[in-house]
């Protein structure tokens, strides 16, 4: 099942190569999302089904959520993409590249959380980078250049430092010369703290740096602004979680060899400012996308600080992750219809949402409510299990700062959505929109609603399958 | 020996630091190559063939020959000659980047005695130089000169890959992806395209997305 997730991009890229149309491309990435989707069910669920003949790739405790959150934000993400590309004025050459680089973009990932060594993670999320820097700059206007070579400039120095951090890894490990996670666990109680602390610097600030986290998030507003919005719904949802799952890997070998105070000092520090620079910046936004990745930027730092606390904020790192990834795929899938209408990233350029589109303008408000922790949406279930674990713990000026901080971001957002979707239509704008409605088709709505359907059930039951993975997962910290 | 071309590459950064010249900067590039390569030489006896062929492909051929003849062809064809008017005079450049090598080596030594797997020295240069890197990104105005000082922060790290090469000849393997990395992105695509749509390879062109306006 794993050769299917790695394999078939590469078949695929030759028949295409082959065939060369449009249509051929987009059945093959069907094929590959679905695919993906019953592979990754089959290696979730089922105990042998890991026949693999490509050596460091597995599944384990600890990558099946991420694997299952990936699968599915991917495959509707590429139901979105089938109305998404109808009407793109781009011609076919160019679609059929933009087709292959997210299936090189998604293998990419799929591989990072698939990785059984620290050292392939890091050489498949360089990888991520050279795809989606493509895809980020697919527009190819002055801002989309912009946007590209920050993402790949930026990314790049991160990943050198994560480098570092990986031989300076090495050699805290003495005479363990292997990268594989089951031996580094395994050796971790000998290792010498001082390089492991030293080492764990530079991998968590170089991996954070894919992640969002502060202070190397710099690129994330503009990379998931100018990108297409089903890419910038892959970016946000399964890229920033392959990144954090590399994290979580490090810090467990940090957790085993006893220096795990340090580790949660750094991650409560990167948190905190994560959702400090949210709350300053998302205060005055005038661009909604940019809107959603400085809140992709909160949710990691959210991420971080779970990971630090420990404890029962562990469940709650795995709920927020499911329903952040999901409710943030619907947000901004829902920003690509919106940008579709209106033709404009502009927060004032868009009025009316709900009068000119219903069906947009409340999937965009019923994606603010899951994103902002309305109940029943699970992030609700996820940050109230946060805020116990603080208080609990007794670190009651950082729950004061979380839930400040928290507001503040929610009045941010809430005040543009709002904005948006209510009141009236501008009057320049009411021929363009309904002009551009047409070009909205149903498979532009049918994913988000599943997804937000996911979000909200899961605040209320989540399932004994889930549960049970979502604990063995646990592990994995 | 191996010492003494590790200093050399250390004062390599100092030059780099000091000038404003691309084409020096290039030349400086070459330089570094041929110095990383006399210092796996140094290692031929504890490395095994195929990875010192690896090694000699990726010193002498990527970082001394392919990657300054892109640069040279990219800096001809744009007309860039200087990096005019970065943030730090140069004067004021080199007497900081004398002080991070200065304190490479000093942090090195103090730190380094208990670790058998790595000299002092290798150590100090190494992050010395990926921290001058880092700092004179900062301070260059040019793309050009931002992409070079990528490369030689490689470069640094290159060298403290070699540093643990006899144990983890991957993760030296894995340094040469970087390269791959920047050859094939950073300047074979994006500073071509930029030339194209901006007419000049100055930064502060790419300063049009904000958050505010």
């Amino acid at each position: 099942m794993i050769n299917t997730i790695l394999l078939f991009p590469i078949l695929a890229f030759i028949m295409m190569f082959l065939v060369r149309r449009k249509c051929f491309d987009k059945l093959m990435l069907n094929i590959y999302a679905l695919g993906h989707f019953i592979a990754t069910i089959f290696l979730v669920f089922k105990a042998n089904a890991q026949n693999t003949f490509i050596p460091y790739f597995a599944v384990d405790n600890t990558n099946k959520i991420f694997l299952l959150v990936l699968s599915l934000v991917f495959l509707m993400t590429v139901i979105f993409n089938n109305g998404y590309v109808k009407h793109l004025p781009f011609d076919e050459k160019r679609i059929r590249r933009y087709i292959f680089m997210t299936m090189i973009f998604v293998l990419s990932m799929s591989a990072t959380v698939l990785s059984t060594d620290l050292g392939i993670a890091w050489i498949f999320i360089e990888a991520t980078t050279l795809s989606s820097a493509y895809l980020i700059y697919f527009n190819r206007t002055k801002n989309a250049i912009e946007a590209a070579w920050k993402y790949v400039f930026i990314c790049s120095i991160g990943i050198a430092l994560a480098f570092v951090g990986l031989i300076l890894l090495n050699l805290a490990a003495g005479e363990t010369n292997s990268m594989n996670y089951a031996v580094l666990y395994q050796n971790a109680t000998q290792f010498d703290p001082f390089w492991l602390k030293l080492a764990f610097v530079f991998m968590v600030f170089g991996f954070g740096v894919k992640m969002g986290l502060a202070p190397g998030h710099f690129w994330l507003p503009d990379a998931h602004s100018e990108s297409p919005s089903p890419i910038s719904a892959l970016l946000s949802a399964t890229l920033l979680n392959s990144a954090f799952l590399v994290i979580v890997r490090v810090f467990k070998i940090m957790n085993i060899a006893g220096v795990d105070t340090y580790a949660r000092l750094i991650l409560t520090v990167m948190g905190f400012a994560s959702l400090f620079i949210t709350a300053v910046f998302v205060y005055h936004i005038k661009n909604y996308k940019r809107m959603l990745a400085y809140s992709s930027i909160e949710n990691m730092g959210i991420l971080a600080i779970g990971t630090a606390l420990g404890g029962a904020a562990y469940y709650a790192v795995i709920l927020h992750l499911i329903g952040h990834s999901l409710a943030k795929a619907s947000f901004f899938l829902t920003s690509g219809n919106i940008l579709e209408l209106f033709e404009s990233k502009r927060t004032k350029s868009v009025k009316g949402l709900i009068k000119a589109d219903p069906k947009t303008g409340w999937l965009w408000v019923v994606s603010f409510l899951a994103i902002c922790a309305f109940p029943t949406s699970v992030l609700f279930i996820s940050e109230f299990l946060m805020i116990k674990t603080m208080l609990n713990q007794s670190h009651y000026i950082l729950c004061i700062l979380f839930v400040l901080l928290l507001t503040i971001i929610l009045f941010g957002i809430g005040k543009v959505v709002i904005n948006m979707a209510f009141g009236e239509e501008s009057k320049d704008k009411e021929e363009l929109v309904k002009e551009n409605k047409n070009k909205l088709c149903c498979c532009m709505y049918t994913p988000q609603v599943i997804m937000l359907i996911i979000v909200f059930v899961l605040g209320i039951y989540i399932p004994p399958f889930l549960n049970t993975l979502i604990n063995n997962t646990l592990a994995g910290f | 020996m191996e010492k003494g071309f590790i200093i050399l590459f250390g004062l390599t950064m100092l030059y780099l630091a000091a000038t404003s010249r691309i084409i020096s900067h290039i030349r400086l590039l070459i330089a570094q190559g041929v110095l990383l390569f006399l210092i796996c030489c140094t290692n031929f006896a504890h490395t095994e063939i195929l990875n010192f062929a690896f090694l000699t492909v990726e010193t002498l051929i990527v970082k001394s020959i392919l990657i300054p003849l892109f640069l040279c062809k990219v800096q001809k064809k744009t007309g860039s000659n200087r990096d005019y008017a970065p943030n730090v005079p140069h004067f004021y450049s080199l007497v900081i980047a004398s002080i991070i090598l200065l304190g490479g080596f000093l942090v090195s030594n103090y730190w380094m005695s208990s670790v058998k797997m790595i000299s002092p020295i290798h150590f100090g240069v190494s992050v010395a130089t990926i921290v001058i890197s880092l700092w004179l990104i900062t301070i260059k105005h040019h793309i050009i000169s931002n992409v070079i000082c990528f490369i030689t922060m490689e470069n640094g790290i290159f060298l403290l890959s070699l540093s643990v090469a006899k144990e983890m000849p991957m993760l030296v393997n894995m340094g040469v992806l970087l390269d791959v990395f920047i050859a094939v992105y950073i300047l074979g695509l994006f500073v071509n395209v930029i030339n194209k749509e901006f007419k000049d390879l100055e930064v502060s062109h790419l300063s049009e997305l904000k958050d505010y306006e």
